[in-house]
C-alpha cells in the first residue's frame, strides 16, 4: 500500500462515484424525514432536485482515467458515462411516471427506493472488479423488492412481489457462484485482470472452468434480461405489480443485465479484437441458441394475450432477443476481416435507449389511465381511447410503432443496427459459420410476428367505440412524462445521430481488424 | 445577415412556423378569422431573404455556398448527410416560390373569406411553401423526394379541400396515385444513381463521381428516363397529364400556386438540377423533348374547345410545361447553360402570368358566385374592369403577344429548338421536327386564349343568376395582387433577358450547369436575337389572336371554325384519351383486380394456416407458464444444467 500510484487509484474511486453517492444520499435524507412529513408533492420535488444534483455533479466533476486500471475498482470510461446518463435521465422521467402511484403515506420510501435503484445501475456502468459490480447489481434488486411490495394492496400484487425476490435472490446466487470461479482461476476480483488473464489462458487451450463460469454469468444476467428459461417471472410480476414500478424493472435491470454481462466477457473493454470468450468457447454459440429461443418464445406467447400488461412483458422478453443478437455479434470482433459497420454493443445500448423510451412510455400511459375503480388491464380497456384521450392514445400509438420498428422511430433505429451489425458479422469461423446471417433471419421474421399483436393495440384504440372510456386522470406528471418519451421516440427515430454517436463512443469499433494484424506480424 | 445557408435556412423556416400558427389559430374562435396573416407574413419576409440571398449569389464571390453537413445517420461506410446548396438555380426558384406565394396569400385571405374550413387552408399552403422551399434548396435525393413527397400531399390535401364534393375528392385521389405512378419510377431511378453513383445521395458527390467513373450509356439512359418519370407524373406531361385539368376541384389560389407556378415545375427544375446526368444521354434527352412536345401539342389541341375557364387554363399550363421540356430536351445538342436557362426563364415568366390568370379567373368566380363555363356568363369588360385588365395582360403574355414576358421567353425556347436543329446532333431532325410542333402550339396558344378571354369579357354582358345581382368587382384585398402580377407578367420579361442577358448569365454561373457544360462538349453559344424567330412567333401570335378574335368576339362558345365541326369535337372531348385509359386502364385492372380477389382468397386461407402456426405453438407452449414459483425456479436450474452440459459437450467433442 505504499505505491503512491495505488493510493492515487484507491483514493479516486469517491470523485468518480460522487454523482451516485449524491443519488443515494437524497436517499437517505428522504428515508430519514420521510416518517416525518408525508407529503407527496415535497419528496417529489426533492427527489427530482437530488437527480438534477446527481446530474450536475455528472457534468462538472472531471475524471480522468485511474493511474493503474488493474487495480481500480470504478472506471470512468465512455460506456460508463453513457450508463450514467442513462440512469439519471431514467430516473429523473420515472419520477414523473411514478406521480400516479404514489399516495402520501408511501411517497418517501417509494422516491427514495427509486433513487438507490439508478445509482445501482449507474455504478453497474462503471464497475471494474467483481465485488463492485455485485454490490451495484444488488443495490439495484434490493431497492425493487421493496418498491414491489410498498403499494401492494391486493394478493395479487403481494405474489408478484414474492416471486421476484424468491427468482432474484436464487440468479443472485447463481451468479455468486460463477464470480467464485472467476477469482479462483485468476487470483484476482479485478474485471481488467480476470479479461486478460482469460483471454491469454484461452488462446492455447480452453480453460474448462472459465466456461462454466461464464455459463453462471450468463445464466445470472439472463434472468436480469429476461431471456429464456429465466424469463418465468416476467409476465406474473409485469401483471401483478404496480405499473410504475413495472416501467422500472422492465428497464433499469435490462441495462443492468446487458452492461454487466459486457464488462465481465470484455466487450466493453479498450480493445475488442482479444475476447476471453471468442467463438471458439462456444459461449457465443450458447448465447445465439438463448437469443432465437427468447425472441420466438416471447412473440409467440405475446400474441396469445388479451391482458395488455402480459402482452408487454412478454414483448419485453422478445425485445430482450433482440438485444441479445447484439452481444452475439459483438463475439465476432475478432473473426472480422475488415472494420464492422457495427460492433455490436453501439446497438445494444442505442437499442437499450430506445427500449426504454418506448417500455417505459407505454406503461406510464396505462399507469396514467389506471385507476382504482377502473385499471387498465385487458386489450380492449384501451377501446376507442383515440376518442376519449387523444393525446395518450397518440403517444401510445408511438410507442406500439416504435415497438413494431417502423421508419422514423427510435425502434427503426435501434433495429436497423442491430440489424447491420448481424449481416456485416464475418461467416468463416468455424463455430458459427453463417449462424448471425440465419439470427438476422430469426430476428426479422419475429419482427414480422410482433407487428400483430402491436398493431392490435393500434387498431383497439382507434378504430373500436370506448366500451367503458377510462375517467379523467389527475396525474399531469405522468401524462408529462408519457408525452415527453413519446416526443423522444419521434426525435430519436427522425434523427438518430446523437444516440448512435455516444453509443459508438461507448462501445468503440475497433478499426483495424485483429486477423489482418496478426497477418502481418 | 449576410450569412448565406442561414439566409437559407430561414425562408423555408417561416412558412414553417405560419404553418404552426394558422393550425393554433383553428383552435381559436376569434382569431380563426386571422388565420391568414401568419401565411402573409411568413411569404413576404421570406420573399425579402429570398431577394437578399439573391443579391449575395450575385455579387459572385462564389459560384454556391454548400451547407456544413448534417449527419443523418451513419454506420460505418453507410453515411447520410444531409446539406443544403444556396446557388442561382435555387435562388432564383426560391424568389420566384415566395413572390408568387406572396400575393396569391394576398389575394386568398379575401377570396377564402368565410369559409369554414379558413385555418386549415392556410395551414395546408404554408405546409406547402415549406416543402417547395425545401424541395429547391435539398442537395441530397432522400432529402429531395421528402419534400417532394411533401408537396405531393400537400396537393392530395388541397385538391381535396372540398370534401363534401364527391368530384373534389375523386379528383385529389387521382392526383395522388397518377403521380404516385411517376413517383415509383423517380424511386428506381433515384436507387439505380445511388448504385451508379458510388453510394453517394448527396447530389453534388454523385455528380462528380460520375463524371469520374462514368457508367455505361445504356445505364445512364435508364436511370435519367426513370428520373423523367418522376418529372413527367409531377409535371403533368404525357401520358400522365390527366391529373392536372381534374385538380382544378380544388380551391382557385392553390391551382394558381400548386398547379400552375410552383409544384408543376417541380419537374423541370429537377431536370435542370440534373442536367449534369442527361448532358451525357442524348437519347434520354430527346425523348425528353418528344414527351414535351408531344404534350404541347395535345393539350393545347384540347384547350381549343373546353369550356370551362379554369380547366383551359390547365391544359394550357400543361401545354406550357411541355415547351420547358422541350427546351430542356436540346440541352444535349446544344450548349446546356442556354438549354436550361431557356426552359427556366420560360418557367419563371409563365410562373407569372399563369398565377395571374388563374387569379383573375378566381376573381370572375369569385363575382359570378363559383360560376366558372364560358358559356354562362360573357361580356364582363364593364362590369370588372380591374380583372379584365389584368386577364387581358395574362392572356397577351401567354399568347406571345410581341414585347411581353411569354413572348421573350418562348422565343427562347424556339431558338434553343432551332439551334439544335442545326447542331452536329444525330437527332437534328428530330429537333426540326419538334420546332414545327413548337410553332404550332405557339399558335394554337395565341387561339383557345383569346377565344377564352373574349367569351369572358367581350359581346353582350351576361351574368349567370348564381351571381345574384350585385355582380361586381372583386375586394382590393384581391384586385391588388393582380395588378402586381400583371405588371410583373408584361415587365419581367423584356427587362430580364432579350438584350441584357441578365437572367441566363446568372444562371450559367451554377456549379451543376458548368459541369453539364464540360460533359456536353458543346461550343457555346451566342445570346443573339433572331430577327427570323422574332417575326414568325410575332405572326403565329397576331395570327392566333385574330383567328379568336374573328370568330368569338360576339360570344359563341361552341363556335367552330368552317368546316372544322368534327376536330372541335374532338377537342371538346378531350382526344377521348380518359375514356382510352379507362377502357385499356381502368377496365382490365377491374377484371385484375377481381382475378386477385379470387386469388386472395386463396392467398388470405393460406396466410391464415400460417399465423395459425406461432398461435398453435404458443398454446401448446403455454401451460408451461403455470405460475407455480417453485416450476420457475426448477426451470431456471434445469436451464442452467443443460447450458453447462451444451458447453462442456461442445467443447469436449
Amino acid at each position: 500500500m505504499t505505491d503512491p500510484l495505488l493510493q492515487q487509484t484507491l483514493k479516486g474511486v469517491f470523485r468518480l462515484a460522487a454523482p451516485e453517492i449524491a443519488l443515494v444520499g437524497t436517499a437517505c435524507v428522504v428515508f430519514l424525514f420521510g416518517c416525518l412529513y408525508n407529503r407527496r408533492w415535497l419528496w417529489f420535488v426533492v427527489s427530482l432536485l437530488g437527480v438534477v444534483l446527481a446530474g450536475v455533479l455528472a457534468g462538472t466533476i472531471k475524471t480522468q482515467m485511474p493511474p493503474i486500471p488493474s487495480a481500480a475498482p470504478l472506471i470512468p470510461d465512455a460506456a460508463a458515462q453513457f450508463v450514467r446518463w442513462v440512469a439519471l435521465v431514467g430516473a429523473f422521467v420515472l419520477v414523473f411516471v411514478s406521480w400516479a402511484e404514489v399516495d402520501r403515506t408511501n411517497a418517501a420510501e417509494y422516491y427514495a427506493c427509486l433513487l438507490t435503484a439508478a445509482a445501482g445501475v449507474s455504478l453497474v456502468g462503471r464497475a471494474n472488479d467483481l465485488i463492485t459490480l455485485f454490490l451495484a447489481l444488488e443495490l439495484l434488486s434490493i431497492p425493487t423488492y421493496i418498491l414491489l411490495y410498498l403499494p401492494a394492496r391486493t394478493k395479487l400484487n403481494q405474489e408478484a412481489a414474492a416471486k421476484y425476490f424468491l427468482l432474484s435472490v436464487m440468479s443472485s446466487a447463481v451468479m455468486l457462484f460463477g464470480f467464485s470461479y472467476l477469482y479462483g482461476l485468476t487470483g484476482s476480483v479485478n474485471l481488467t485482470v480476470i479479461a486478460d488473464a482469460l483471454t491469454k489462458a484461452h488462446a492455447e487451450a480452453l480453460n474448462p472452468m472459465a466456461l462454466v463460469a461464464a455459463v453462471m454469468v450468463i445464466a445470472a444476467m439472463a434472468f436480469r434480461v429476461t431471456a429464456v428459461p429465466f424469463h418465468f417471472y416476467a409476465p406474473d410480476v409485469y401483471e401483478g405489480a404496480p405499473a410504475g414500478v413495472v416501467a422500472q424493472l422492465a428497464f433499469f435491470p435490462k441495462v443492468a443485465g446487458f452492461v454487466a454481462l459486457a464488462r465481465v466477457f470484455g466487450l466493453l473493454g479498450a480493445d475488442g479484437r482479444h475476447l476471453p470468450f471468442d467463438t471458439n468457447t462456444q459461449v457465443p454459440l450458447l448465447l445465439w441458441i438463448i437469443a432465437v429461443m427468447t425472441m420466438c418464445l416471447g412473440n409467440v406467447l405475446a400474441l396469445l394475450q388479451d391482458n395488455v400488461r402480459r402482452m408487454l412483458a412478454y414483448s419485453s422478453v422478445a425485445h430482450g432477443g433482440y438485444m441479445l443478437m447484439g452481444v452475439v455479434v459483438a463475439s465476432s470482433l475478432p473473426d472480422a476481416k475488415a472494420p464492422p459497420d457495427v460492433g455490436g454493443i453501439d446497438a445494444v445500448l442505442v437499442y437499450l435507449v430506445a427500449y426504454g423510451m418506448m417500455t417505459v412510455g407505454s406503461f406510464a400511459v396505462i399507469l396514467f389511465l389506471s385507476t382504482p375503480e377502473r385499471p387498465v388491464e385487458s386489450i380492449d380497456d384501451l377501446a376507442g381511447l383515440s376518442q376519449s384521450h387523444p393525446i395518450s392514445a397518440g403517444a401510445m400509438a408511438v410507442f406500439m410503432f416504435s415497438l413494431i420498428g417502423l421508419p422514423l422511430t427510435a425502434g427503426f433505429a435501434g433495429k436497423l443496427l442491430l440489424f447491420v451489425g448481424a449481416i456485416d458479422a464475418p461467416t468463416d469461423s468455424p463455430a458459427m459459420r453463417d449462424l448471425y446471417r440465419w439470427l438476422a433471419v430469426f430476428a426479422a421474421v419475429n419482427a414480422a410476428v410482433g407487428a400483430y399483436y402491436y398493431l392490435r393495440v393500434v387498431g383497439v384504440m382507434f378504430l373500436r367505440t370506448p366500451i367503458r372510456p377510462p375517467v379523467r386522470s389527475r396525474a399531469v406528471p405522468t401524462f408529462l412524462a408519457a408525452v415527453a418519451l413519446a416526443g423522444g421516440t419521434l426525435f430519436f427515430g427522425v434523427y438518430p445521430e446523437p444516440i448512435a454517436r455516444a453509443a459508438r463512443k461507448a462501445a468503440p469499433v475497433p478499426s483495424a481488424p485483429a486477423k489482418a494484424t496478426t497477418d502481418a506480424r | 445577415m449576410s450569412d448565406p445557408i442561414g439566409l437559407a435556412l430561414a425562408i423555408p423556416a417561416l412558412p414553417l412556423a405560419a404553418a404552426l400558427l394558422a393550425w393554433l389559430a383553428a383552435g381559436n374562435k376569434a382569431l380563426k378569422n386571422y388565420a391568414h396573416l401568419p401565411l402573409v407574413a411568413a411569404c413576404a419576409t421570406a420573399a425579402v431573404l429570398a431577394f437578399l440571398l439573391l443579391n449575395t449569389v450575385l455579387d459572385g464571390s462564389a459560384p454556391n455556398y454548400v451547407s456544413k453537413p448534417v449527419t443523418w445517420f451513419a454506420a460505418g461506410h453507410l453515411k447520410v448527410n444531409f446539406t443544403i446548396t444556396v446557388d442561382a438555380l435555387s435562388t432564383v426558384m426560391l424568389g420566384m416560390i415566395t413572390f408568387i406565394a406572396t400575393m396569391i396569400a394576398v389575394f386568398s385571405g379575401g377570396y377564402m373569406k368565410g369559409d369554414k374550413g379558413f385555418p386549415r387552408f392556410f395551414a395546408v399552403m404554408s405546409l406547402f411553401v415549406f416543402s417547395m422551399c425545401g424541395l429547391v434548396l435539398a442537395n441530397n435525393f432522400l432529402l429531395l423526394v421528402a419534400f417532394w413527397e411533401g408537396v405531393g400531399l400537400c396537393s392530395y390535401l388541397l385538391v381535396g379541400y372540398y370534401y363534401e364534393k364527391p368530384s373534389a375528392a375523386d379528383a385529389a385521389r387521382k392526383a395522388f396515385l397518377v403521380t404516385r405512378l411517376g413517383d415509383t419510377g423517380f424511386l428506381l431511378g433515384i436507387f439505380m444513381l445511388w448504385k451508379l453513383g458510388g453510394w453517394n445521395t448527396d447530389l453534388t458527390a454523385l455528380f462528380e463521381h460520375i463524371a469520374q467513373h462514368p457508367p455505361g450509356e445504356g445505364q445512364l439512359t435508364l436511370a435519367c428516363l426513370l428520373l423523367f418519370c418522376g418529372a413527367v407524373g409531377k409535371s403533368a406531361q404525357f401520358p400522365l397529364y390527366v391529373w392536372l385539368p381534374d385538380a382544378m376541384e380544388g380551391p382557385t389560389p392553390v391551382s394558381a400556386l400548386i398547379h400552375a407556378a410552383t409544384m408543376v415545375t417541380a419537374g423541370v427544375y429537377l431536370l435542370a438540377r440534373c442536367a449534369p446526368l442527361f448532358a451525357k444521354a442524348p437519347a434520354a434527352q430527346i425523348t425528353v423533348a418528344w414527351i414535351g412536345g408531344i404534350t404541347a401539342l395535345l393539350a393545347a389541341f384540347i384547350a381549343l374547345a373546353q369550356t370551362d375557364l379554369k380547366r383551359i387554363l390547365a391544359y394550357s399550363t400543361v401545354s406550357q410545361l411541355g415547351f420547358m421540356f422541350m427546351a430542356l430536351g436540346t440541352s444535349g445538342a446544344i450548349d446546356p447553360t442556354f438549354a436550361v436557362a431557356a426552359a427556366m426563364f420560360h418557367l419563371f415568366t409563365h410562373a407569372f402570368f399563369k398565377a395571374l390568370l388563374f387569379l383573375a379567373a378566381g376573381s370572375v368566380m369569385h363575382a359570378m358566385g363559383n360560376v366558372i363555363d364560358v358559356r354562362r356568363f360573357s361580356g364582363l369588360r364593364k362590369v370588372m374592369p380591374v380583372t379584365h385588365l389584368t386577364f387581358l395582360c395574362g392572356a397577351a403574355a401567354l399568347a406571345g403577344f410581341p414585347l411581353l414576358s411569354g413572348f421573350w421567353s418562348k422565343d427562347l425556347v424556339l431558338e434553343s429548338l432551332t439551334e439544335a436543329s442545326e447542331s452536329p446532333s444525330k437527332y437534328s431532325a428530330g429537333y426540326f421536327a419538334l420546332f414545327l410542333v413548337a410553332c404550332t402550339t405557339a399558335f394554337l396558344t395565341a387561339f383557345y386564349t383569346f377565344r377564352a378571354y373574349f367569351l369572358t369579357f367581350w359581346g353582350p354582358e351576361k351574368v349567370p343568376e348564381e351571381a345574384g345581382h350585385h355582380a361586381h368587382e372583386s375586394p382590393s384585398s384581391m384586385t391588388m395582387p393582380l395588378l402586381v402580377l400583371a405588371v410583373g407578367a408584361v415587365f419581367v420579361g423584356g427587362t430580364l433577358e432579350p438584350f441584357t442577358h441578365w437572367f441566363s448569365d446568372f444562371l450559367s454561373s451554377t456549379p451543376s450547369l458548368d459541369a453539364a457544360r464540360k460533359a456536353a462538349e458543346a461550343a457555346p453559344l451566342a445570346h443573339h436575337l433572331n430577327w427570323t424567330l422574332v417575326g414568325v412567333s410575332t405572326a403565329l401570335a397576331l395570327a392566333g389572336i385574330g383567328a379568336a378574335f374573328a370568330l368569338y368576339r360576339n360570344g359563341g362558345a361552341e363556335k367552330a371554325p368552317l368546316g372544322l365541326d368534327p376536330v372541335f369535337a374532338l377537342s371538346r372531348d378531350k382526344l377521348y384519351v380518359d375514356e382510352l385509359y379507362h377502357a385499356v386502364l381502368v377496365k382490365p385492372a377491374e377484371v385484375l383486380a377481381f382475378l386477385a380477389r379470387v386469388f386472395d382468397g386463396f392467398l388470405d386461407a393460406l396466410s391464415r394456416l400460417v399465423a395459425a402456426v406461432p398461435r398453435f405453438l404458443g398454446a401448446w407452449v403455454r401451460p408451461i407458464q403455470t405460475g407455480l414459483v417453485q416450476f420457475y425456479a426448477l426451470s431456471m436450474a434445469l436451464g442452467l444444467a443443460v447450458f453447462l452440459s451444451f458447453v462442456v459437450f461442445r467443447i469436449t467433442r
